[in-house]
């Protein structure tokens, strides 16, 4: 059964998100299934177009995108979050599926990390 | 003294001694759980977790050293403790492998704990070990 790992937190404002996105790609490297879950501030994080050298970051946009390739299963993002955030579908990375982040969709997940 | 009904368990520390409350709780979660004949599996440090493994802490001497008292317990009773390679380094908790490989001035990884990988965390979710999580605030 996969781990879901939630990111709630927008990214560069705090290191927990990029340590939560090791985390999945950790267990995916070790064919653990793994999915990611953007929520809150953290739907930021699925944002075309990030431009973070302002502040001396890495874009964690291209990590996002290059997540699957590494065998992260799937790129979720809270659809009411996306709707606070004025996000839509199209405004985000490739692969990202909009989805209900209820307890039903929580209860499919044998293990859920959230920093 | 172990049952047949006795839990396995590792414990993830994310939260920092001194900043948040997680290396405290999770020490009274564990003491319990070997009070009451369950084990651990083992204790790893994450994120902002690692600072608990820095030998470097000194709190006035009339408060708790969470670092040692934690170090104590892991002794007693044979619990391998871990901190997260990646995130340690970052925070400035290094051994002297690492002293020596970086050229740092100084080595402060606390006995017992080892440096290693996120895979011994994944280690855990994979086997049947319940793993708890020990939060910083949020």
């Amino acid at each position: 059964m996969t781990v879901l790992v939630v990111i709630d937190q927008s990214p560069y404002g705090s290191w927990r998100g990029r340590e939560s996105l090791d985390m999945a790609l950790s267990l995916a490297a070790f064919d653990q299934p793994a999915s990611l879950l953007f929520t809150g501030a953290g739907v930021n994080w699925l944002r075309k177009g990030q431009d973070p050298a302002g502040i001396s970051q890495k874009a964690v946009e291209r990590n996002v995108s290059a997540a699957t390739i590494f065998g992260i299963e799937e790129i979720l993002a809270d659809r009411l979050s996306l709707e606070a955030n004025a996000l839509t579908l199209d405004e985000l990375v490739e692969g990202a599926v909009a989805v209900e982040y209820s307890p039903e969709l929580v209860a499919n997940y044998l293990n859920v990390v959230c920093l | 003294m172990t049952s047949p009904t006795s839990l396995a368990f590792t414990l993830v520390i994310t939260g920092a001694p001194y900043s948040s409350q997680a290396p405290q709780t999770a020490l009274s979660f564990a003491q319990a759980v070997i009070a009451e004949g369950h084990s651990i599996d083992r204790v790893f440090l994450y994120g902002d977790g690692v600072h608990l493994a820095s030998a470097l802490s000194t709190p006035p001497s009339d408060e708790t050293n969470w670092s040692l008292a934690w170090a104590e317990f892991l002794i007693e009773h044979g619990i391998p403790g871990v901190a997260c390679i990646a995130s340690a380094l970052r925070r400035g908790v290094l051994n002297s492998e690492e002293q020596q490989r970086y050229e740092r001035s100084a080595a402060n990884l606390v006995t017992p704990y080892q440096l290693l990988g996120l895979g011994e965390w994944v280690e855990s979710i994979a086997s049947t070990s319940k793993t708890l999580y020990f939060h910083g605030e949020h």
